[in-house]
């Protein structure tokens, strides 16, 4: 079946960045669709951020069996629990492999709003250490931006989003234009001090740049520390596209949203050499349904945006669609993590948090950065933050009775956690490819996924263990205990550079402004397009790339050059 | 009305008739009958009646409620049923009959019949098993109860600690946890008037 609308524009994908080209091309002035594979999202009634652990059959435990069967993936993601299951996919319906001996863990969202929903909600700007570390080292290939292209476009998705942070004028890591800043606990602030009295100026502890209000913010309301996110957020407090630019582009007029749409791929005419239309199934009746656009965003992630790509060959394009430089799916990157310090800090018994902050602490990059490390490349930061232990330190007790009782329901001695993010770098034999053997339930071929991590990323995980080690014991931490666990890519969900920028169509997959070298009216905004992966949390930098590849497209437009 | 309960209902949808807090009150109240009249579904009634008597002895009544007050036992019996698996039910099935069995031998009676400090002795010495049986590392400083636990009695406290502390009784008196705090401070101290809150 054919819709006999043309549209100016399709967006695939409702997610962060999905969200953010509905609501700059509506604004625009451009009659948009955006195609969601998953469900609508009614926020009075799939939110549960409120629902007490009281009112959930297992408390909290989650519905193991269930998850062993439905989501033995995605249920290795702290926030896929027995309130936010709902939000993650079937991994029985959206199957993916891999070599068996490198395990990738892919977490996926799909419902409107995508993983917007459920993300950990930090953001960060890169600066010049990020956009020119490939060209002063040689890997792989320079970034076609710097700093200087992305500021006013960080400005200008910040301002719309809401950050609280706290503003330090640090040239690796780029102030926000910040709402005030969340307060550090008790244990936080004893570390923040240890860290700044024995290591200088070079390592800095803050609070975490979260993408949440501290207060209200045009339509949307200030935070009110129930803690849990990843439910949803009855008030708007947290950035979504469900609570901030889906609403956005819906007040125009002039989005239609499509849920169920399964994108399965895109058509091009080889005459105008422009993607004309996308096919989809839809989720539900599994009818197979066509439409057309002027100009096509694929906003779907990094990985289902490419799987659309390489399922869609034309005889031009035998390896997928635009993807002349053969560089489509390859260079998959996602931040290395697990490597890290938890501990006790001693004093502060009488002291205490109120309210649930739905945010941490943060040290930015310091390694690298002034004085250059011999043992790995580039850098990582941590995030993590300070807590008292609760009553589920009485498990391992011995003690029973009134006494007991009373003690375990105080609060228990300040616990602090570093947990490192590290940059991942550009391999091109960390690749995807379609698996033709296995296809998800609406019978499109499955993703294979290559990818594992260099020296690079676990010398950088070896050292975030040392490091945080070192840094709880200047704070006169207990019971340290550091760890460089052995996870696979995939765990930070971070998973970008599968359809990378550049300069040169034969060594890249997008130009500067995240326009295919092969197809002019295509763009790729989400994650496909990073050069480099930076340590920082990404969301911030696919939000600036779409809403300035989106204004470079209606200045196309308007040339009529689309 | 509070901002919190706005937010509250606002959450839960208050599309229905009933004023929204009545309608709450009437369905946790329902859910309380249909609890405490099902029958356990793996704990035989002796079985059940020793859980009951175990978590009262390790969260006993003061001035909040305990363990009894808040159905432990109907946890306990929901999680053997749907959530673990076969090794670890047969494990807590046979904890419990060893319990039995060590009252017996030291004291000529099952644990239900035995006098308060006698029941206590049982439990420091489950709880001296326990700390031998479960090394460090594998003491989680989270709740969620683990497949797999190898000692009956880290089992045990595991979910009678879970039913109390995420029961609407013990969350709201022992813990002062409230659902909407509205604010945050990093750093305060403790406030005496709720004995020791603990609401973070």
């Amino acid at each position: 079946m054919k819709d006999q609308t043309t549209y100016d524009a399709i967006v695939i994908g409702s997610g962060i960045t999905g969200g953010w080209a509905a609501k700059e091309l509506t604004e625009k002035g451009l009659k948009t669709l955006v195609l969601e594979a998953g469900r609508p999202i009614v926020p009075e009634e799939d939110y549960v951020e409120h629902v007490p652990a009281w009112e959930m059959k297992f408390r909290g435990a989650r519905d193991r069996r269930r998850q062993l069967q439905d989501q033995p993936i995605q249920s290795t993601c702290y926030a896929c629990d027995e309130w936010s299951a709902k939000f993650f996919v079937s991994d029985k319906e959206h199957p993916y492999t891999t070599d068996p001996d490198k395990p990738f863990r892919w977490i996926r969202g799909r419902q409107v709003g995508g993983r917007s929903i459920v993300w950990g909600r930090q953001v960060y700007r890169w600066s010049d250490l990020d956009f020119e570390a490939n060209l002063r080292e040689g890997i792989a290939i320079d970034w076609p931006i710097r700093y200087a292209d992305l500021a006013p476009w960080y400005d200008y998705v910040e301002d719309f989003i809401g950050i609280t942070g706290e503003a330090l004028g640090l040239p690796q890591l780029p102030d926000s234009r910040f709402l005030p800043p969340m307060e550090l606990n008790c244990a936080e602030l004893l570390v923040r001090d240890a860290v700044a009295k024995h290591f200088g100026p070079e390592r800095v502890l803050t609070i975490g740049r979260a993408a949440i209000l501290t207060r209200d913010h045009g339509t949307r309301s200030a935070c009110h520390y129930c803690g849990p996110c990843e439910r949803g957020c009855i008030t708007r407090s947290y950035f979504s596209s469900v609570n901030a630019t889906l609403p956005a582009a819906e007040k125009t007029g002039r989005m239609t949203l499509r849920p169920y749409s399964v994108v399965h791929s895109l058509d091009f005419d080889s005459r105008s050499r422009r993607a004309t239309g996308v096919r989809v199934i839809d989720a539900k009746s599994r009818a197979s349904l066509e439409f057309r656009a002027k100009a096509i965003f694929l906003c779907a992630s990094a990985l289902e945006s490419v799987r659309i790509l390489l399922n869609s060959s034309t005889p031009e394009f035998p390896n997928g669609l635009a993807n002349s430089s053969g560089e489509l799916g390859h260079n998959l990157m996602d931040h290395v993590k697990s490597g890290g310090a938890s501990a006790t800090i001693p004093g502060n018994e009488d002291r205490m948090v109120m309210g649930r902050r739905p945010n941490g602490i943060y040290v930015p990059r310091f390694r690298n950065v002034k004085t250059k490390q011999t043992g790995f490349l580039r850098g990582y930061g941590f995030q993590g933050g300070g807590h008292r232990e609760g009553w589920e330190r009485g498990i391992h007790q011995t003690g029973f009775g009134a006494e007991f009782k009373k003690s375990i329901s105080q609060p228990g001695p300040w616990r602090f956690l570093f947990g490192g993010y590290g940059e991942c770098l550009p391999n091109h034999n960390n690749y995807v490819e379609l698996d033709k053997q296995t296809v998800d339930a609406w019978g499109i071929p499955a993703l294979k996924i290559h990818c594992a991590f260099g020296e690079n990323e676990l010398a950088i995980r070896k050292d975030m263990s040392i490091t945080a080690a070192e840094m709880l014991a200047a704070a006169g931490a207990h019971d340290i205990e550091p760890f460089a666990d052995d996870e696979p890519p995939g765990f930070s969900i971070h998973e970008m550079g599968t359809a990378r920028m550049g300069r040169d169509p034969k060594t890249s997959v997008l130009n500067s402004f995240n326009q295919a070298h092969d197809i002019k009216n295509l763009f790729i905004t989400d994650g496909g397009a990073m050069v480099s992966s930076s340590c920082v949390n990404p969301s911030l930098t696919y939000m600036a790339l779409t809403a300035r590849a989106c204004d470079y497209a209606l200045q196309q437009m308007k040339k009529g050059e689309l | 009305m509070k901002r919190r309960e706005a937010l509250r209902l606002l959450a839960t949808g208050t599309a229905l008739q009933l004023a929204p807090h009545r309608l709450f009150a009437v369905l946790r109240e329902a859910r309380k009958l249909v609890e405490t009249q099902t029958a356990p579904r793996t704990l035989n009634a002796h079985q059940n009646a020793t859980v009951k008597v175990m978590a009262d002895l390790l969260i006993p009544t003061t001035d909040t409620p305990g363990a009894s007050d808040v159905g432990v036992s109907e946890f306990v019996d929901l999680m053997l049923t749907e959530w673990y698996d076969e090794p670890d039910r047969s494990r807590f099935l046979n904890g419990l009959g060893e319990v039995d069995l060590r009252t017996q031998a030291l004291f000529g009676t099952n644990f239900i019949e035995a006098s308060a400090d006698r029941q206590g002795e049982i439990l420091t010495w489950l709880g001296q098993k326990m700390t031998a049986e479960v090394p460090p590392v594998l003491r989680p400083r989270s709740a969620t109860p683990h497949a797999g636990s190898k000692n009956f009695y880290s089992m045990f406290r595991q979910l009678t600690l879970t039913a109390y502390y995420t029961s609407e009784a013990g969350a709201t008196n022992a813990l002062h946890y409230e659902i909407i705090p509205e604010s945050h401070s990093g750093c305060v101290e403790v406030p005496t008037a709720k004995g020791g809150a603990q609401n973070q």
